[in-house]
């Protein structure tokens, strides 16, 4: 630890003197992980960040900053110099923001550098639910109106967007939503039978899926998943669902908006090189996120594509705050 | 049999034992030092042990662990300062006996104490973790507010003089808890639209100020008093006087454990639900609370440590956290290729065993480090003020803007440190205050979550109170305190007294 802080000290001594973009790092990067230490997006930067390091030749002081469902972090990074000094470690949820009302930026103001991957979500249920499947939890619900407990994590979060995505494919399903502060919560609630649904990421339910303590009723993806293949996909109950899916939340660096090409360039390379390193790719599959490593132009047409599927599939169904037409997002 | 072997690995492992042990020396000077706080030292050591293995990783992070909830306690003795949230109730029987020249006995009877209550916390999770993590598991949302309900009935414990006075500083510290946006809506509350605000106030930053910054400008008044000498000479505890505490201390080791164990509860309300504890059922202690009662320490102490083992239960058996430390573990184990969930203990037991054994090493890490350095550290009593004051605020500086690396939260600290001050001088008490934020999110969230789950129907809630064997006994012990507090209570007893007589 006295080493890493000798050379901080050292790094805020030389951080007055200016960096050639050629030489690309001449001192410490700064990491800013937008969730807690211990959270998804947490662990998989850590993760795949030392290995960036070693293709880069440099480091990355990795920094927790929380509050304001991610908005705190990323205003940080926004207002930092673009000099590539300044990295935003980040999810998905900045995209929805500005339609949820809960801040003014969003990845528009930044180059992506690297998307690492992408997650899938999954619906499970208590392991004492009355039903096994994804029709009969539909039956149960059209039976028993207003009975069942659904967990969410707020606007914007997942379950919501999940929950959008039923309601738009299904029609209006008559069911409790209770707020949680994050997935892990709300995943011990429907262990504890607080709560009765819970759709969440596939990496963060496997190993309790596996161990049987939830009961898994639909994977929200086209194809099979790999680590749970015996769980039907929910296009296989209707298939209304392939008009959303593949969809799911990601993690992606990202360095603010005017930062110099060939310092983009480098880091981006380094990135692609850490994510395709064979532990942390074992590490990504183990846990059941998708590996994407996509950068440039490919990166920046995900975004939009992700944010204009999102934002109006929310606005269809009554959860946007403003229209996505208002911030000129176009309808897909 | 093989992988029980596991939880002597440690000790067969050199370089595992030097581990833990520098671990523990550590962690016990960050637990010190108010704002260097062990949830930030663990995390700042996954990057740093990224390569390694993981055995060595969960060593030295087991070891900073254990160290930091025992040495919160010192600067609380020593200062009024507690070094984490857990040490708070230990401030306010640990000072004053400082005061009287006993910060030696205070510090000495703290560190067996906090051995005593690690040492029943490992217990439970190497004995009974199963168990306790499926009770754990049947806490319902409205099971935890009625849990918070019981937290702020606290206020009267922690309040000496006007009951008034506590009930409006408990309420503060609530509304304090209450701003920024909402977790669960992301609604703003109480944020006037500026958006410093929006990210809420930093617990840590008001409690660095209320305790740190109030107690530097309270002692300015006094610079040129003389420093009390402090006697040195009994500070290992007989025998006898921990016999004494014996069951108390298994008591409070209890509440440690299953408030550890619970996810969303730690070792801060753990600590000042065995003070009050401790308060209620001690009936003639030898000095009285508030001014030094050897019972006031006692009982935060063993609880705090207690539920370092109770916030593994969960973590380990169903890849839950028990609490912020063991969430960070479990992200490191995840990067260490581990897959943490209820399939860890049947497909990795070692890791388990291991972990057991590193954790009971790192508590006589404790005890042995806790006994050795005090005459040291007692020193810093007897510090002149002029040196002392600029230290601590220099450190409360420090502190407020490394939980967050935000200045924010420096100028929160020092308005609180100024606030808290006017406070004091005014007959406030300041523990109410962090009670109260401590406490508003679990009471405000699990209330929404409980009423939401009835479709807001006061009628079903009730029904679901009296239907679980759980909340019945949660809530009853809610109503029986809360009447023990209130004029009734005086008058039914005086009522009963004479039928009997």
């Amino acid at each position: 630890m006295s080493r890493k802080l000798i050379s901080a000290v050292i790094a805020l001594g030389l951080s007055t003197t200016i960096a050639v973009a050629q030489d690309y790092p001449t001192k410490e990067i700064q990491g800013i992980i937008q969730w807690s230490a211990g959270g998804s997006t947490d662990t998989v930067m850590r993760s795949v960040t030392p290995h960036a390091e070693a293709a880069l030749g440099g480091t990355v002081v990795m920094q927790n900053m929380t509050g304001a469902v991610g908005a705190i972090a990323l205003n940080h990074v926004a207002g930092a110099k673009a000099d590539g000094y300044t990295l935003l470690m980040g999810a998905e949820n900045p995209l929805l923001y500005k339609v949820m009302g809960l801040g003014d930026k969003d990845y528009s103001e930044f180059t992506p550098i690297n998307i690492l991957a992408r997650g899938t979500p999954i619906l499970v249920a208590n392991k004492d639910a009355p039903f096994d499947d994804y029709s009969g939890m539909l039956d149960y619900i059209a039976s028993n109106p207003g009975a069942l407990r659904l967990g969410s994590t707020g606007p914007g979060g997942l379950p919501s967007v999940i929950t959008a995505m039923m309601n738009t494919v299904e029609g209006e399903l008559d069911v409790i939503a209770v707020p949680y502060d994050g997935d892990g919560p709300a995943l011990t609630a429907l262990q504890g039978g607080a709560i009765d649904v819970m759709p969440a990421v596939l990496g963060a339910a496997i190993e309790t899926i596996r161990a049987g303590a939830i009961k898994p009723i639909a994977i929200f993806d086209v194809e099979q998943n790999e680590n749970l293949p015996d769980v039907p996909l929910v296009t296989s109950f209707n298939d209304g669902y392939n008009t959303y899916l593949p969809w799911g939340p990601f993690f992606g660096v990202f360095a603010p908006k005017d930062t110099p090409d060939d310092v983009v360039a480098k880091l981006s390379a380094a990135y692609t090189e850490g994510a395709a390193n064979p532990d942390f790719m074992k590490l990504m599959e183990d846990r059941g996120f998708t590996m994407m490593g996509i950068s440039g132009a490919e990166a920046t047409a995900f975004l939009s594509k992700w944010q204009q599927g999102t934002a109006w599939l929310l606005q269809d169904s009554g959860l946007a705050k403003t229209s996505p037409e208002e911030f000129g997002i176009a309808r897909p | 049999m093989d992988t029980f072997l596991a939880i002597f690995t440690v000790f067969t492992q050199l370089d595992l034992l030097v581990l833990v042990g520098v671990g523990t020396f550590v962690g016990i000077y960050i637990g010190a030092i108010p704002g260097l706080s062990v949830t930030m030292a663990v995390s700042i050591l996954i990057s740093f042990t990224f390569s390694w293995d993981v055995y060595p990783a969960i060593s030295l992070m087991v070891g900073i662990y254990m160290g930091g909830v025992y040495g919160g306690s010192r600067t609380a003795i020593l200062l009024n300062i507690p070094g984490a949230p857990s040490a708070i109730a230990t401030a306010m029987d640990g000072y004053p006996m400082a005061q009287r020249g006993e910060a030696g006995q205070a510090i000495g009877v703290t560190t067996v104490m906090s051995f005593f209550g690690g040492l029943i916390g490992i217990l439970v999770l190497a004995l009974a973790a199963p168990f306790v993590s499926e009770f754990a598991l049947s806490f319902q949302p409205r099971d935890y507010m009625l849990l918070a309900v019981l937290g702020i009935l606290l206020v009267g414990s922690l309040s000496s003089g006007s009951m008034i006075k506590g009930i409006f500083a408990g309420s503060l510290g609530i509304a304090i808890g209450a701003v920024g946006r909402d977790p669960l809506t992301f609604t703003e509350r109480f944020t006037f639209d500026f958006q410093i605000m929006e990210g809420g106030i930093s617990f840590i930053a008001v409690m660095i100020g209320m305790f740190g910054v109030s107690e530097a400008l309270m002692q300015l008044q006094n610079v040129n008093m003389k420093a009390v000498r402090q006697k040195i000479d009994r500070i290992v505890p007989s025998f006898g006087t921990v016999k004494k505490y014996l069951p108390l201390s298994l008591q409070t080791s209890t509440i440690g454990v299953i408030i550890g164990a619970l996810p969303g509860t730690g070792g801060d309300i753990a600590a000042l639900m065995a003070y009050d504890h401790a308060k209620r059922v001690t009936k003639k202690p030898k000095v009285p609370f508030g001014q030094g009662a050897m019972e006031g320490l006692v009982a935060p102490e063993t609880a705090n440590n207690a539920a370092v083992g109770g916030a593994f239960i969960p973590m380990m058996t169903l890849g839950i956290p028990g609490d912020a430390v063991t969430a960070i573990m479990i992200g490191a184990l995840f990067i260490h290729g581990l897959n943490p969930g209820p399939m860890l203990m049947i497909d990795q037991p070692d890791m388990f065993w291991f972990i057991v054994g590193a954790l009971f090493t790192a508590n006589i890490f404790m005890l042995i480090f806790g006994l050795t350095g005090i005459k040291i550290f007692t020193k810093i009593v007897e510090i002149p003020r002029s040196i002392i004051i600029p230290l601590i605020l220099l450190l409360s500086i420090v502190g407020a803007y490394a939980v967050n690396n935000s200045i924010t939260d420096v100028y929160w600290m020092l308005g609180f440190g100024v606030f808290g001050y006017f406070m004091r001088h005014y007959g406030y008490p300041l523990g109410p205050v962090i009670l109260g934020v401590i406490l508003s999110r679990l009471l405000d969230d699990n209330w929404r979550r409980a009423i939401i789950s009835e479709r807001e129907e006061l009628g079903r809630f009730f029904h679901g109170i009296f239907t679980s064997p759980l909340s019945l006994v949660l809530f009853v012990a809610v109503i029986l305190i809360f009447v023990s507090q209130t004029p009734l209570w005086a008058i039914l007893k005086k009522r009963l007294f004479r039928k009997t007589s």
